[in-house]
């Protein structure tokens, strides 16, 4: 069998173990197997969260060092981190080595670093995006790592196995709460939009009367759209509405 | 806005219509993802496996066609086996009368502008196709498309298995996959989509249904 066979054969074994998995704990489990095969050593998912958020209630799953993992939050660094900065713009996975960090960049490069220092010197980053436009990161972590095509592919299916079967959890686990009422809580510049958008104003208008820039009012307004489920602005005020968000 | 589904047994209603397709797959995979192969001096996009027995789940807003979905049976030759095999890297598809392929899915861009969310064209073309699945009891399709639409359609209530590892074509990030629909998809993706009833035409609407002469059995009832 050829090599890129034998990693496929791996990969499908571990997707379609994955999709059987009875809970969280049979994932984990099944994930940790998958990286003695890929020789990832820890995986951490997470949602993305906005500006001035933290990450915590965004945590799916998270693999990391815990004093690597409290500093992370507490320091706030997924603002700063380059790999977050690089899945954001992504269609496809990477290499964390290839995310770019400018020269000049130390908040980026105190991130790597201090990673690097808890064993996190290298990673796989699989950008994923669901229906409702919220964009997520399956990250895999290791002292050394390298992953030839055929590897990145097979990674590149068990990232997104992985996260479906855990978000799918969510809802039911104490600890996803927070995580699915934060997706659903509008926060206060998007309840302001929102109003300005029920006064008939355009995002344009908006920008100008906040003194956002444009392209963040529209963000605002996505976002609002995201979380109440809505498939336009007309239908966001209005959902917004009658759930009392807005008077 | 409404979604139309054309099967043999409709398709004379339909001619005018499918013609629009036709064109509406030209500008979108030639003039837009410059499918070089697929130009033709008239404008229109007809292939090989533009014959009868196949779907056609078209959206239509006011006469003009604005997303598009063709499924093919996998009983005869379909892409996946005829146009680009190698996407299968050696592994053998599988196939037979309920298994379909889902090809030449196209939403117009204006329509998808500026959103990082599944936009009302995309979702409706979606539905129209599960509904037109569960109605011609179709239970599983081949898709092959970009890996991040993997995520969509598993969220949307499709089991989904890769048939080979994610690849490139002609620059193109790509996975061929297995999306099987259960007895569950159709209420999942409607509940995660926020859609009550069918995306199709309803009878009383639709010319092609209640025409008089046509002796058409509705394919899909309306919600």
């Amino acid at each position: 069998m050829s090599i890129r066979g034998n990693i496929q054969d791996r990969a499908f074994d571990i997707v379609e173990k994955i999709d059987n998995a009875n809970g969280l704990d049979q994932i984990m489990g099944i994930m940790a197997v998958a990286g003695h095969s890929f020789g990832y050593e820890n995986f951490s998912i997470a949602g993305l969260p906005m500006p001035g958020e933290s990450i915590d209630p965004y945590i799916m799953a998270c693999g990391w060092p815990e004093e690597w993992s409290s500093r992370y939050r507490q320091k706030d660094y997924v603002h700063v981190d380059p790999v977050i900065r690089q899945v954001r713009l992504a269609n496809k996975p990477f290499m964390w080595s290839e995310a770019p960090v400018a020269q000049d960049d130390s908040a980026a490069q105190k991130v790597m670093n201090e990673g690097a220092e808890f064993g996190l010197v290298e990673g796989f980053a699989v950008p994923i995006y669901t229906t409702h436009g919220f964009q997520a990161i399956v990250t895999f972590g290791a002292g050394a790592l390298t992953l030839d095509k055929s590897e990145q592919a097979g990674l590149h299916l068990i990232a997104i196995y992985a996260h479906q079967a855990i978000r799918s959890l969510l809802p039911n686990s104490g600890k996803g709460k927070g995580f699915w009422q934060l997706e659903k809580q509008l926060s206060g510049r998007e309840i302001e939009c929102l109003k300005w958008t029920a006064a008939g104003k355009t995002a344009y208008e908006i920008s100008i009367i906040t003194g956002l820039s444009h392209r963040t009012v529209e963000h605002y307004l996505i976002n609002s759209m995201r979380k109440l489920n809505a498939t336009n602005r007309v239908q966001a005020v209005a959902e917004a509405v009658r759930s009392r968000v807005i008077a | 806005m409404q979604q139309v589904l054309i099967t043999d047994s409709n398709v004379s209603l339909h001619h005018a219509l499918i013609e629009k397709c036709y064109y509406f797959r030209h500008s979108f995979f030639v003039d837009g993802l410059k499918w070089e192969a697929l130009r033709r001096p008239d404008g229109r996009d007809v292939d090989a496996f533009d014959i009868p027995g196949i779907v056609h789940i078209v959206g239509v807003d006011q006469g003009d066609v604005f997303s598009y979905s063709r499924l093919l049976p996998t009983t005869r030759p379909h892409l996946l086996n005829t146009v680009y095999p190698q996407m299968l890297e050696g592994n053998h598809e599988p196939v037979g009368d309920t298994i379909w392929e889902w090809t030449r899915c196209a939403v117009d861009p204006k329509r998808r502008e500026g959103r990082k969310a599944a936009d009302p064209a995309t979702t409706g073309m979606t539905l129209g196709v599960i509904e037109a699945c569960v109605s011609l009891g179709i239970e599983a399709l081949h898709v092959q498309t970009h890996p991040m639409l993997l995520t969509r359609l598993m969220e949307l209530g499709f089991k989904c298995k890769p048939l080979a590892l994610p690849s490139q074509l002609e620059g193109q990030d790509v996975v061929p996959f297995l999306a099987q629909i259960s007895g569950s998809t159709l209420e999942t993706a409607r509940s995660v989509l926020g859609v009550s009833g069918s995306v199709f035409v309803s009878h009383a609407n639709d010319q092609s249904i209640s025409h008089p002469h046509s002796g058409l059995r509705p394919l899909v009832r309306a919600g």
